[in-house]
């Protein structure tokens, strides 16, 4: 059984195409949906909810078509049986936190103690317990998030569906919230569905990635999956900081292939072969910013990828410090922790050696 | 459901207005086909008074709405931008106004000024022994003074805000460029208000086109002709609807016009925006000993407004017949035989329970009909529901008593005509555009999340619509239904061509009164409608704890 099933969805607004033939399936647990605004995830995320119509496609949840336009099929949204957690909340002003729960439970026409017992328990799950007479106007943004999650999980569903849930919250709420969202998704065992701009949200939260652009899924899988092998320059350089260069294999040997960059001079960097990578093939290499050792004096014999650049830069982050690295044409960002030697170096400028890990680099060949 | 019920509040105003233009190009009696022609223009457009007519509309609404909006201007910047005393009272006062209805401002104005009656050319004659009359209510200037005087709570509403949310930094600016204060007040803030003082005069020069009872009761006794003068005369003394009509169609396109200055005034003002919902600290400028005399000039407003045209109409209400000498002698002849006549008076007696009942019901269907229109438009899926926002707009564009006229058509010969029916669906399509505007307005404001959180939750059109969408809308409901009342009480342009024996409308009947000479009637009549608006006014204030802002 899958839980969500979408085959084909495509959605035109006028000229714009913001769902471009997506289809993907999902079983169980959490899964976030990842990409700049616009790429089409809210879209998505509304289409599976019935609040929009695709033009082309099918979408069906727990097995059961719920949009088929080839069929004629749509199921309304208040006949789906899901949750849905909007990016501003969308709690009823005019009705108590005990009414915004107990809304869907009371149109099911549930027995009222059934009904009291359900909203109760609900709120004791997302913490909110003796708030059942405020209205939402005297709710904390955060405590706003927790009854407009109580107002989904109340009805049971099985899947619920959630859009940027904590964007509107401040950072320091928001990581909090992120890891309690989490625990609370498991402990009542439903599938969740996450809309989210944040990577590192998307990362800590779900089982599985689904990185979007322009309406296209552009890569689907686990969180360091995601990260570690990226299948798009866009998805290398969306998640994680990396700097992106072109290349084009110089050959392949073993489970190794050696990349020339012009961009570096002309260097000729070892890298771990994606799959078939062939001679000649060009493509992008990806290199991540915090996986690259700096040195004023040069590396041992041996070391991957040893390249000479002037420093230009350099930005404290605070327990993190970015250096900015000329080679050749390119800027190379790396991320240090204060331990680096390079640290203590006063000064921006100055000869610098990098040496990159061949498994700090993801080659990508192009499409 | 919902689209069922504006397509059937869309077809009731529709019709009037297509009947309107249909009628203009056909001449020949109600009910006979004699095909379309343009006679009825062709006479229009022959009047030699045509010229002197369009003249006559444009100083009219011109020159009232210069005079309202610029006192509107005035008062709004005393208020908002200097220290007069009496702030919370200053601030109330440009509104009372609001409250008396324009027939009964008509009356004690014509008793005021009235020519030869008229008690103010009676104290300069008894007084100041000056023999020729020197005020005449019945001239340009005696309509663009009381119409003006109605126009400037609109001036003042409008101008209010844009005094108060003033970012002060431009004006500080201006300072630090080496202004001084007169200079920037010239340079900056007047010019930075223009935008609102154009919509709100265009604004009240449509209505100065619309207006009724000031060309009826004061331009027509001194041959003073507008088009909306003209509509009715055709219409009520030479029943001549294809006339009426043709009129009606030149008035229409001078509204249309209006109204598209009025589109672009709102533009142009959005443009300057410097109203940012940012709260200001709005800065008093100290205006030393001069604050005396603003206060004064609030106050003259306030009196010019309402206090004596009230007090004129309680006097002449309690005095045996009205002319300047037993004027003169009240308190000593007061008498209560006018309230007893007119209430004995079964015209008055069923006009004045028609429009209550009317206004409450109008005032209930039409609001109920906006939202509902409003909901299809903005949260519904059926395709093709943007018509109703054209034609839910539409009787802006068309005077009431147009479209009283087209009702009249339309009923003529069958048995609405001369029912209570009738004046009820005139007073809807003429109304409806305000509960419409309003309903759109607070609904856009609802955010869609809040619908598609209760649809997603198991609700569908009808638990979205009476237990997400009323109830948010309940406040400006309230607001919606008691302006339409208030509006609709009083109306007299839609009610005068649909009212007939036994279905009188209290405000047309105190208005018949006036024009066969029954002044003191008319005067008592309209102190009942004073006391009942006032009433209304005071039970919303206090028992609904209404917040008004018209």
């Amino acid at each position: 059984m899958s839980i969500l099933n979408v085959a084909g969805v495509s959605k035109f607004y006028k000229d714009v195409k913001a769902l471009d033939n997506v289809s993907f399936e999902f079983n169980k647990g959490i899964i976030s949906f990842l990409g700049p605004s616009g790429c089409g995830k809210t879209t998505l995320l509304r289409s599976i909810a019935g609040l929009e119509i695709p033009d082309s496609g099918s979408i069906s949840i727990a097995d059961k078509v719920q949009t088929s336009i080839a069929d004629g099929i749509l199921v309304p949204p208040y006949s789906r049986e899901i949750g849905f957690v909007f990016q501003n909340y969308a709690l009823w002003p005019h009705m108590t936190v005990f009414n915004n729960v107990a809304f869907g439970l009371k149109l099911r026409k549930k027995p009222n103690d059934e009904i009291k017992r359900k909203v109760i328990s609900a709120l004791e799950l997302v913490g909110l317990q003796g708030r059942e007479e405020r209205f939402p106007s005297q709710l904390s943004g955060g405590q706003q998030q927790r009854v407009a999650l109580a107002r989904s999980l109340a009805l049971e569903p099985r899947l619920i569906l959630l859009d940027e849930p904590l964007s509107n919250l401040d950072a320091k709420l928001r990581e909090e919230m992120r890891v309690e969202l989490k625990k609370l998704i498991r402990q009542v065992g439903i599938s969740a569905l996450y809309v989210t701009h944040d990577q590192e949200e998307a990362f800590t939260i779900s089982d599985a990635v689904v990185v979007m652009e322009g309406g296209k899924i552009l890569q689907y899988g686990a969180p360091d999956e995601i990260y570690n092998r990226p299948a798009h320059p866009f998805v290398a350089s969306f998640v994680g900081h990396s700097t992106l260069v072109d290349g084009r294999i110089v050959r392949v040997e073993g489970e190794n292939c050696l990349v020339n960059v012009p961009d570096f001079n002309g260097a000729n960097l070892i890298s771990l072969a994606p799959q078939s990578a062939a001679a000649g093939v060009a493509c992008k290499v990806v290199i991540r910013t915090t996986e690259v050792k700096l040195s004023h004096d040069g590396f041992p014999d041996g070391a991957d990828n040893v390249l000479e650049g002037m420093m230009t830069s350099r930005e404290y982050r605070g327990g993190l410090t970015d250096h900015r690295i000329q080679i050749g044409s390119k800027e190379l960002v790396v991320t240090s922790h204060k331990f680096c030697p390079m640290i203590r170096v006063n000064g921006d400028g100055g000869k610098t050696f990098v040496s990159i890990d061949r498994a700090a680099i993801s080659v990508i060949l192009a499409q | 459901m919902p689209l069922l019920g504006s397509a059937i509040a869309g077809a009731a105003i529709i019709t009037p207005v297509l009947i309107v233009i249909w009628r203009s190009f056909t001449t020949g009696r109600l009910g006979f086909n004699v095909g379309l022609n343009i006679a009825n223009y062709a006479r229009v457009f022959g009047d030699k008074d045509i010229i002197s007519m369009l003249g006559n509309s444009v100083v009219y609404a011109g020159g009232s709405a210069l005079l309202g909006t610029g006192v509107g201007a005035m008062l709004a910047w005393i208020v908002a931008r200097t220290n007069t005393p009496g702030k919370t009272l200053v601030e109330l006062l440009p509104l009372y106004p609001i409250l008396m209805p324009p027939i009964m401002k008509n009356i004690a104005w014509i008793l005021l000024l009235a020519p030869r009656s008229g008690i103010l050319n009676g104290m300069m004659q008894q007084f100041f022994g000056i023999e020729t009359p020197i005020f005449n209510a019945f001239s340009m200037t005696g309509m663009i003074w009381v119409f003006g005087l109605a126009c400037v709570p609109l001036g003042y509403l409008f101008l209010l805000p844009v005094f108060l949310s003033f970012d002060p930094s431009l004006e500080e600016s201006a300072y630090i460029a080496g202004s001084k204060p007169v200079n920037t007040m010239l340079k900056i803030t007047f010019p930075l208000a223009l935008p609102a003082f154009l919509s709100a005069f265009v604004l009240n020069f449509l209505r100065g086109l619309r207006s009724f009872e000031t060309p009826v009761l004061q331009g027509t006794p001194a041959n003073i002709k507008v088009f909306v003068s003209r509509v009715y005369d055709s219409m009520a003394l030479e029943f001549n609807t294809g006339l009426a009509t043709a009129y009606s169609v030149v008035l229409v396109a001078l509204s249309v016009i209006t109204l598209y200055f009025y589109v672009r005034a709102t533009r142009f003002s959005e443009r300057y925006a410097t109203i940012t919902g940012k709260g200001y600290r709005v800065k008093v400028i100290d205006i030393g000993p001069w604050k005396y005399l603003t206060f004064f000039m609030v106050f003259i407003y306030f009196l010019a407004g309402i206090a004596i045209p009230f007090i004129v109409l309680i006097v002449v209400s309690m005095i045996p017949y009205f002319d300047y000498d037993t004027f003169m002698k009240f308190p000593t002849n007061a008498v209560l035989t006018n309230y007893y006549t007119v209430m004995r008076h079964p015209s008055f007696v069923t006009g004045f329970y028609n429009s209550l009942i009317l206004s409450v019901t109008i005032a209930l269907v039409t609001v109920m009909a906006g939202i509902v229109m409003a909901f299809t438009i903005y949260r519904t899926r059926a395709s093709g529901t943007r018509i109703f926002e054209f034609i839910g707009t539409l009787p802006l564009a068309f005077p009431p008593l147009v479209l009283s006229v087209g009702l009249v058509i339309i009923f003529l010969g069958t048995p609405l005509y001369n029912s209570l029916w009738a004046l009820g669906i005139g007073l809807f399509v003429a109304y409806f555009p305000y509960a419409f505007r309003n309903a759109s307005g607070s609904i856009v404001n609802i955010h869609k999340e809040l619908d598609e959180a209760a649809w997603v939750h198991g609700a569908r059109w009808r638990h979205v619509f009476f237990k997400i969408t009323l109830p948010i809308l309940k406040p400006s409901v309230g607001g919606a239904l008691f302006y339409i009342f208030i509006e609709a009480i009083r109306n007299v342009d839609v009610a005068v061509l649909l009212t007939a024996p036994g279905k009188e409308y209290g405000p047309v009947t105190l208005f018949e009164y006036f024009r066969v000479g029954q002044w003191a009637e008319a005067a008592a009549g309209g102190v009942v409608y004073l006391i009942v608006l006032i009433a209304a006014v005071s039970v919303a204030k206090f028992a609904f704890k209404m917040k008004f802002s018209l």
